[in-house]
């Protein structure tokens, strides 16, 4: 299967701040990896210099072949291919929830507006909120504001999706809905980067989980591997935390 | 009161004209400092620091300078300094088109900070939100950063609106015909009737700021989406 993504010798800093350094990672088409580990570990900012939303400070990040770091590449459209759900929705909150979804596929003219509306109803369908087609972010619950991102993120028919702790900032009853809609994507063979404290989620969906803590990619595997015979120090003494 | 009714009847054409001549001049100064305050606005949340230094610049000398000095800096000022080179403020449109370039750059300065205020308010996942769907920079500006930040400035907007009518009142002084520079012809004639004259003068300037804060009021209410 080719690799989707390939990251080498990839470092970060903030400053005099190092928050990655030195991380190696590859994921191929179709795969559902996990990132996991404390917070301050360096999993969101390596999420997000995946699609360059951080600038790299040193190493390579390889998406479908271009490095992100290239000038000469057009970002924008690559980023076409990468959607992201973040932590905190981040809805446009001025548009309706179905004006969220055709933005994207309108302005960038890769859909007449009828397309991207029929699109997004499909979507809608798809995350179970196609009632709230005509709603303002402001008018749903935290979980609806996460389905609806997500379907946002799909409009752009993208072969990769980023996830930055997609339900680390809802009520506990809505964290269930929100992975449902991530399950069925996975299950559809999308490729996903997700940072996450799920760990049932990690466990039941993950082909790979990678455990991240100091900057470094401490350990990775299977999650039957990570979980079930973690072989690093620091592994087993997060998981006794968080498990 | 009857004196006032009394120069009201007697003067209308002429307050009328000095009136349309005040909403003019405001409307047109508007008109430009709205497109200079969003130029030097996304000039100062750029992130190009001499494009900031530059806008920086702007801002300080206008804000840090008196109205009443720059009109007549741009109008006799620039107008000696260009002499030689053969212009004339007197063919271009004279003291009200002096008056109009000077009010425009003073409340483009602030707009330009009112603007970078309204953008700067705007959650900077926003921006990367829209960035990661593949928008570029500009386009996510128009269609998602100004239009939200729009909605958080409007007050302060039309606060400015009401600041910079009023201050048409300076550019009396080079000559301009309007409201104010009517007061004094008036007063000129008539000097025992000062108060009521001004007073009259005082009551147009109080209706229409008094509208415009009323338009302002129902204009806030209606942005205010789905809460």
């Amino acid at each position: 299967m080719a690799n989707k993504i390939v990251v080498k010798n990839l470092k970060k800093t903030f400053g005099s701040l190092e928050v990655l350094k030195d991380i190696n990672m590859e994921v191929e088409e179709g795969e559902v990896v996990c990132l996991i580990g404390p917070s301050g570990s360096g999993k969101s900012t390596f999420l997000r210099c995946l699609n360059r939303l951080e600038d790299i400070t040193a190493g390579v990040v390889l998406v479908d072949g271009h490095a992100m770091s290239d000038k000469k590449i057009n970002l924008n459209k690559i980023r076409e291919n990468i959607g992201m759900v973040f932590q905190h929705f981040n809805l446009f909150p001025h548009l309706t929830v179905l004006e969220n979804i055709t933005i994207a596929p309108v302005e960038l003219k890769k859909m007449s507006k009828a397309d991207a509306r029929e699109r997004a109803m499909e979507l809608l369908d798809k995350v179970g909120l196609a009632e709230k087609a005509d709603a303002y972010p402001a008018q749903l619950s935290g979980g609806q504001k996460q389905r609806v991102a997500i379907a946002r993120a799909l409009a752009m028919n993208p072969d990769i999706m980023l996830f930055d702790e997609p339900t680390s900032a809802l009520d506990p009853e809505m964290v269930g809905e929100v992975l449902e809609v991530m399950k069925q994507l996975a299950a559809d063979g999308m490729t996903m980067v997700v940072v996450t404290h799920e760990m049932g989620f990690a466990r039941e969906v993950a082909d790979r989980v990678v455990f991240m803590d100091g900057g470094y990619i401490v350990e990775e595997g299977t999650p039957e591997e990570v979980f079930g015979h973690p072989k690093e120090e620091r592994t087993i003494s997060f998981l006794n935390k968080v498990l | 009161m009857t004196q006032i009714i009394d120069i009201l009847m007697k003067n209308f054409p002429s307050l009328m004209t000095a009136l349309a001549e005040t909403l003019k001049l405001t409307v047109v100064s508007l008109f430009f400092a709205t497109i200079i305050g969003v130029i030097f606005g996304l000039l100062k949340v750029s992130g190009k620091k001499p494009l900031k230094i530059l806008a920086d610049i702007y801002i300080d000398i206008i804000r840090g300078t008196p109205l009443m000095v720059q009109t007549m800096i741009i109008y006799y000022g620039v107008g000696q300094m260009l002499r030689p080179m053969g212009f004339m403020w007197a063919n271009y449109g004279g003291s009200f088109a002096a008056a109009a370039v000077t009010l425009s750059l003073n409340a483009g300065a602030y707009m330009a900070e009112i603007i970078r205020g309204g953008i700067e308010s705007v959650d900077k996942g926003q921006m990367e939100a829209a960035r990661s769907l593949g928008m570029s920079y500009g386009k996510s500006m128009q269609k998602i950063i100004l239009p939200q930040a729009f909605r958080t400035m409007l007050p302060s907007i039309i606060n400015q609106f009401i600041i910079s009518l009023k201050d048409t009142s300076l550019v009396s002084v080079i000559g301009v015909s309007e409201l104010t520079k009517r007061g004094n012809v008036m007063t000129a004639n008539a000097a025992a009737r000062s108060m009521a004259i001004w007073v009259t003068i005082a009551l147009f300037y109080l209706v229409i700021c008094t509208i415009l804060s009323r338009v302002a009021k129902v204009m806030e209410r209606r942005v205010s989406y789905g809460k």
